[in-house]
């Protein structure tokens, strides 16, 4: 059972790695205004399920990396909460880079989906 | 899902939870944990701030399950540290990867379980004027100015230490207390070497072995001595430690005639607005630079000179750290 669990973890953290760039750029991508880490991390929360609901703290350094490859871009304000928050907004970069892993995306969905179809 | 973690009691304090992170943490890049501990501070007071009811120990509690535990997230932090270095290592692709490159990637990134492969952004170019004052943010600049000050104490050991250490052992090689003198001079070159070398580090930023080489114990000991004497490193390091008293001195007295010159050339005017003695320029006892217009100019040629040598401190860094590595870690 333990080796099960840990195989399904192990599953879903490789799924992961490679979805979170793609929801946290859609996440920007939609948002009206520059988000900080801890909005960017309740809006996947509230909308995400399964992998992207894995621990949350994996998202800020997905979050720099992104800024760091030039497809976010970030500023700093205070406030009155604690530390001064970094606010990312997405580039056009970053929506140029989105549109292809949408495609990407949606081609590997519909790959996997007509191989897993018929198993029950 | 967490059971493993539920073992060590939760913080109940943001502070204490930044300290269990920074524990789990220990031992990482340094630049990562403040990275990990800024991430977390961020989340925590948020969390914090959108439940106003609620005490800090319940919060973290909640946070335990949703950001995750400081162990998890030390875990998290580790492995992303991990995944962008061997992402760093990847060449750049072109500006705008194709879709079947970013496929391909996302495929390799799934089965090798590495995180997002994104490539490093390029530094932006600097202007020239920041570039030059830019000299005083560098942290290895004052590192190279205190270690061209230093030199000259730790140069002048050096020299005396191989100088009588050698000429000591070799003519007593005469009398048979000769060869342990020798060999006991020869193993404290390598123990100094490594000290330089930590010096080195510390100060110029020049990666230097942290540990002694490498001795083959299985040989004997009368092998061992044997390749005392055949290794180049001795040698090389006494070569090094003999350099080392001209260089302290050269540096030394470099670092304070420049440090002084344009210290003094800075605040000449404010000396002389508080003070009552005559401010100028003395040659053969005549003073050329008494005139109210040369002030600014002063401040100026003495605010160039100063940045000046703090890139000529950076400079000599470099090339001293060069030569120490090809001096002392040569094989």
């Amino acid at each position: 059972m333990t080796e099960l669990d840990a195989h399904l973890r192990k599953f879903q953290k490789e799924l992961s790695t490679g979805t979170v760039s793609l929801a946290l750029l859609a996440v920007l991508a939609k948002a009206p205004e520059p988000l900080y880490g801890y909005l960017i991390a309740k809006e996947l929360e509230r909308v995400g399920d399964g992998v992207l609901s894995g621990k949350q703290s994996a998202l800020y350094p997905v979050l720099r990396n992104l800024e760091g490859a030039g497809l976010l871009e970030s500023h700093v304000e205070p406030s009155v909460a604690g530390p001064p928050r970094r606010y990312y907004r997405i580039n056009d970069d970053g929506r140029a880079a989105l549109r292809q892993w949408i495609a990407a995306w949606n081609a590997t969905r519909d790959s996997v989906e007509s191989v897993l179809e018929g198993i029950n | 899902m967490n059971t493993e973690y539920t073992a060590r009691a939760l913080p109940t304090t943001i502070p204490e939870y930044l300290d269990q992170l920074r524990a789990a943490l220990s031992g990482a890049d340094m630049a990562m944990i403040q990275d990990a501990l800024y991430d977390a501070e961020e989340y925590l007071r948020s969390e914090l701030a959108e439940q106003p009811g609620k005490s800090e120990a319940e919060v973290i509690a909640g946070v335990a399950g949703s950001y995750g535990a400081p162990e998890e997230v030390a875990e998290i932090y580790r492995e992303t540290e991990v995944t962008v270095n061997r992402a760093l290592r990847t060449p750049r692709p072109a500006a705008r990867p194709a879709p079947a490159v970013m496929a391909a990637v996302g495929a390799a990134a799934a089965t090798a379980g590495s995180g997002p492969v994104l490539p490093p952004r390029e530094p932006v170019p600097r202007s020239l004027l920041a570039s030059f004052f830019g000299v005083a943010m560098d942290p290895h600049t004052y590192g190279a100015l205190f270690y061209m000050l230093l030199s000259l104490a730790t140069g002048t050991f050096f020299f005396t230490w191989v100088v009588a250490g050698l000429s000591l052992s070799v003519s007593l090689l005469i009398l048979i207390i000769g060869i342990p003198i020798l060999l006991l001079f020869l193993g404290s070159v390598r123990v100094l070497s490594l000290v330089e070398g930590r010096l080195i580090e510390t100060m110029l930023g020049v990666r230097m072995p942290r540990r002694p080489t490498y001795t083959d114990r299985s040989q004997g000991w009368m092998q061992r001595i044997g390749a005392m004497f055949s290794d180049g490193r001795t040698w090389l390091t006494m070569l090094y430690f003999v350099l080392m008293l001209p260089l302290g001195i050269l540096y030394f007295t470099v670092a304070t005639t420049l440090l002084s010159t344009s210290l003094a050339l800075v605040f000449a005017p404010v000396a002389a607005l508080v003070t009552n003695q005559p401010i100028g320029i003395w040659i053969d006892g005549v003073n050329v630079g008494n005139a109210f217009w040369l002030w600014p100019l002063s401040v100026g040629v003495g605010v160039l000179l100063l940045f000046g040598t703090l890139h000529l401190a950076r400079g000599v860094g470099k090339l001293h750290g060069a030569m120490a590595k090809h001096l002392l870690v040569r094989l």
